[in-house]
């Protein structure tokens, strides 16, 4: 151990560590009149795995998840492969801008796509403006505007990590199966997405825990009438003022996004065994 | 399907899905960008009339100048102190060996693979606690240390993407020469990785800056401007809030394009200096 790495060691264990041990512990305590009792009981255990209401909010959170990580990875997939071989001239200056639409206040950003795409938004005017019936298209305020909201907001992880691990491929390994009389769909497939695996999983990965946590746009482009389990959990502290309730949901949203996790590292570590056997 | 065919297919969908990404995310952006400018109370398309009123209002507007205070100095303490956790936990993820290193590497990147809203709920619970026995309120000390927690693993990975090509036979020249271990990183080694900080310190000004979720959580009754515009927009919509944003684009615009600059010139130097040897 060096001296060096003792700020960073004692800042994670006080402020990271430890409050991740306080919300497990505090998941097994009780609320009386909107206060904290000490208990250390399964009351809300009981609770969180009973109770329908959660577990409707929990799969729809999944099922969000799982959609937003789909889209995201799939369309990074194309967007990566052309900034790197059809526009590598401007590749730097695509990723710039990429860069700077991803570091913008999400809430901005979000509030942007509502003025956007409200009945009497941009899209639905310029509709309007060139022959359509008015407000022709409805999507503010229903799952598929939050499902737009997500992938905008995750879509970036996606692109930089697919891109990362395109612009590693040898160019002479697709050029090789090319000249053994493969069609560039069958170079594509069979040589440059095997060797780009190890990104495309790791920006999925990565997108799926992060969606886990959304809450600003169900909210705020969703119009919150489908919640999801983060404004669940924002309900339990701060309306509801049920701790005990909140630390256990949020334990929950972590168990998932750590399992994702913890199967994604040992498939990598076990494919990286796999490839230096070989 | 003939070779010639299947090349324009595939210029179509890549040279397409590059345009229509890009498209895609200035959509929000420019729509801000146009209502800023608009003369009406209400936000619908097409815009009646084009004035800079909403600027005037907003520059007006006193809450925003305390969320503009907060955020900048949340930013800049944020950024000075995971800019500096980050430069020491890359010299521990890519130069040190010692045991525990992987330990140490994944205890330090979690925080990025931690939904935000999950992690400031998370250190909310334990400030509370703290809090209660140090006798204050979350405020903005629990918001910077919520945003070090959450913006260092950025930094640490881009200092050390920065390090990877560092050639260790200079700290040894110098060692031989007879520098200290101080000289050594004054004049070598922080001048060579130095884009890479000052890259980091950007990334880190700018995640902290347009934070949401962390500084919901722990701020308390402080609020930055995200924080400020989200209260706004959760009532009804006001139509300063575009010009609030049309503002706070240009210095982060300014800022990523000087990293660039930056980045560029110190990538030209090197070359040049490899072509002068």
């Amino acid at each position: 151990m060096r001296l060096s790495t003792l700020p960073l060691l004692l800042l994670m264990g006080l402020f990271f560590v430890i409050p991740l041990i306080m919300t497990a512990l505090l998941s097994f305590q009780g609320t009386q009149y909107y206060r904290l009792v000490w208990t250390w009981d399964l009351k809300v255990w009981t609770d969180v795995f009973s109770q329908v209401h959660y577990w409707t909010i929990m799969w729809r959170t999944l099922v969000m998840a799982l959609i937003c990580t789909l889209l995201c990875t799939v369309l990074a997939i194309p967007i990566a492969y052309g900034m790197l071989h059809r526009l590598s001239r401007w590749s730097d200056h695509i990723t710039l801008l990429m860069v700077f639409a991803f570091l913008t206040d999400a809430v901005l950003k979000t509030f942007g796509w509502v003025l956007f795409l409200d009945r009497s938004g941009v899209l639905n005017g310029t509709l309007e403006a060139i022959g359509f019936p008015a407000a022709s298209v409805n999507v503010l305020f229903t799952p598929n505007a939050t499902m737009i909201g997500m992938v905008y907001n995750l879509l970036p992880y996606t692109i930089f990590t697919v891109a990362l691990s395109m612009a590693r491929i040898d160019g002479d390994l697709v050029l090789a199966a090319r000249d053994a009389g493969a069609s560039r769909l069958r170079a594509f497939v069979e040589v440059t997405l095997p060797l780009a695996k190890p990104g495309i999983w790791a920006g999925a990965v990565l997108v799926f825990v992060l969606s886990l946590g959304v809450f600003l746009e169900p909210k705020v482009m969703g119009g919150g009438t489908s919640p999801l389990a983060a404004e669940l959990i924002r309900q339990s502290f701060e309306t509801r003022v049920n701790w005990p309730l909140g630390a256990a949901l949020t334990l929950v949203l972590i168990v998932i996004g750590a399992a994702a996790l913890t199967v994604f590292g040992a498939v990598a570590l076990w494919q990286a065994r796999r490839v230096a056997n070989d | 399907m003939t070779d010639l065919m299947e090349k324009r297919i595939a210029d179509v969908v890549l040279y397409g899905s590059v345009i229509a990404a890009l498209i895609f995310f200035y959509i929000p952006i420019a729509t801000l960008v146009l209502f800023s400018f608009t003369k009406s109370r209400f936000l619908s398309w097409p815009i009646p009339e084009f004035s800079t009123r909403w600027y005037g209002e907003l520059l007006a507007d006193r809450d925003f100048w305390s969320s503009l205070g907060n955020s900048a100095l949340l930013a800049v303490l944020a950024t000075l102190f995971a800019t500096l956790l980050g430069i020491g936990g890359a010299f521990a993820w890519t130069r040190y060996k010692f045991r525990f290193q992987w330990g140490f590497r994944i205890l330090t990147f979690a925080p990025l693979l931690f939904p935000q809203l999950l992690l400031g709920v998370v250190m909310l619970l334990w400030f509370s606690v703290l809090a209660g026995w140090l006798n204050l309120s979350p405020g903005l000390w629990s918001a910077v240390i919520g945003h070090v927690i959450y913006i260092t693993p950025f930094c640490i990975v881009i200092i050390s993407v920065q390090m990877q090509g560092y050639d260790n036979t200079l700290d040894y020249a110098a060692e031989d020469a007879g520098a200290t271990r101080w000289q050594i990183l004054r004049e070598i080694t922080l001048p060579l990785i130095w884009p890479g900080i000052f890259s980091a310190a950007v990334f880190a000004f700018l995640l902290s800056w347009g934070n949401f979720y962390i500084t919901y959580s722990l701020s308390g009754s402080t609020r930055t401007l995200p924080t400020f515009v989200f209260s706004g927009i959760a009532v009804g919509s006001s139509p300063i809030y575009p010009a609030l944003a049309t503002l706070t684009f240009m210095p982060a615009l300014v800022l990523i394009f000087a990293v660039d600059r930056l980045r560029k010139r110190a990538a030209r130097r090197r070359l040049s200096k490899i072509a002068d040897s």
